[in-house]
């Protein structure tokens, strides 16, 4: 588990590492933790560990040449958790799933996650399975497209604007 | 203390023009330039500020500018406004909403776009979500460029809105027949100049290279500019630095200071 700031605890850290077996990513940045283990992870990080603030999450698109399943796109989810109080520490990881999988939410442990969920949602695509409210946030609502993918093209006609 | 003011006469100019002159005691106008003065006398503008530019549009509504001084407050409502000052980025969600606050306004009724964002999207032109320019959609009267413009640049922005008002009321207004269409700024990178003294001869020589390898420079003889790249590299050494002075001022002609530095290291 990648802790950025402060250096958390060696029992913090084992804890981690023994029970969700996070692999490094090969592009760096924080480690791959499976689809499967992630609300539990996070979980684990808010009623044991004490991470109560939801810092990000963050959505990326790898297209099919550049992802590490040939063949597949590929979009990285990586969050982020903090702890609450001075010195606050930061736990970060990444899931990953093919393109058009969806994902489960957190928006039922924290509510800060409800909003930047929609966001991701809006700009990349990902679909966040149990999201009370799945809806777009930036853009409007009749908008076709996902224009934070990589197969976006930048010069895509909105009409009547532009 | 009570101060006597029973000596002092008010002072005015039309007021003591009126007095001087017997049997002037009401003076006449026309209705329009009643209308001219009253509407260009009091702007109020509604502001419509999305970014950077308001922040130097609060600063133009503070006391050190004070559009208040031309009669030009601001106002929350666009039902209570004549003038809709758009100062920021304009996206395409955000558009239908400046529409429709403009159609709310009454007649009669100015925009003015403020900034580099409100008047072509600037450099945010090209993003997806980004309106190029609000005069796709509002018709401005008055566009104050600057990124952000000075909040004295906006008040001048509304001093010109004062002189359209004035012009147009008395017929001598011209209205442009279209807008202009936009320069091409974009130039291909320049090559530096040889004689340069702080630069060092390799340099010139290792940007030569690189630049041959872009490819961009169908016009430029590469082959004569690498062999003029290695003639710096031997005019750095002391023996061969006094060679060829002609060409060497032939090529000072080149170069934009008119004096070549380098012949006079070398002398």
């Amino acid at each position: 588990m990648t802790i950025l700031g402060q250096v958390p605890s060696e029992r913090c850290q084992a804890l981690l590492r023994d029970r969700f077996e996070p692999r490094d990513c090969d592009t760096g940045g924080p480690p791959l933790v499976a689809v499967a283990r992630h609300v539990e992870l996070a979980t684990t990080l808010r009623d044991e560990l004490g991470y109560r603030i939801f810092g990000f999450v963050v959505a990326a698109h790898y297209p099919a040449s550049k992802s590490q399943e040939d063949g597949v796109d590929q979009i990285r989810i990586a969050y982020g958790l903090r702890t609450v109080g001075p010195s606050s520490e930061l736990a970060a990881w990444q899931v990953q799933v093919a393109l058009g999988e969806t994902v489960p939410t957190l928006a039922h442990l924290f509510a800060g996650a409800d909003w930047q969920e929609r966001e991701q949602y809006d700009l990349v695509g990902v679909r966040f399975e149990g999201h009370p409210d799945l809806r777009r946030l930036m853009l409007p609502e009749d908008w076709e497209g996902h224009p934070l993918r990589k197969d976006y093209a930048i010069d895509t006609q909105v009409p009547p604007w532009r | 203390m009570a101060v006597d003011e029973s000596d002092r006469t008010f002072a005015h100019p039309v007021y003591d023009f009126m007095m001087r002159v017997p049997g002037l005691d009401i003076m006449t106008t026309t209705v329009d330039k009643v209308l001219t003065y009253s509407s260009e006398a009091s702007l109020w503008i509604f502001p419509v500020a999305t970014s950077c530019c308001g922040i130097e549009f609060m600063a133009m509504a503070a006391s050190r500018v004070d559009v208040d001084r031309m009669g030009a407050i601001v106002r929350g409502s666009p039902r209570h406004s004549d003038v809709m000052m758009v100062a920021g980025t304009i996206t395409v969600k955000m558009a239908p909403r400046v529409k429709k606050l403009w159609d709310q306004m009454p007649e009669p009724k100015w925009a003015i776009a403020v900034g580099s964002c409100a008047i072509s999207g600037d450099f945010y032109r090209d993003i997806y979500s980004v309106i190029p320019g609000i005069d796709t959609f509002i018709p401005v009267d008055v566009y104050v460029p600057g990124c952000p413009p000075n909040p004295e640049a906006m008040m001048h922005g509304l001093l010109r809105l004062q002189e359209k008002i004035r012009s147009v009321r008395d017929g001598s207004w011209r209205e442009r027949e279209q807008r202009p269409q936009p320069v091409q700024y974009q130039r291909l990178p320049r090559l530096p100049i040889y004689n340069d003294p702080a630069r060092s001869p390799l340099l010139n020589r290792q940007q030569i290279a690189s630049a041959a390898s872009l490819g961009w420079w169908d016009e430029l003889n590469l082959d004569v500019a690498l062999a003029k790249a290695a003639q710096d590299i031997g005019d750095a050494e002391p023996d061969a630095s006094a060679a060829e002075p002609s060409e060497r001022q032939s090529d000072s002609a080149e170069s934009t200071s008119g004096e070549d530095p380098r012949a006079r290291r070398n002398s």
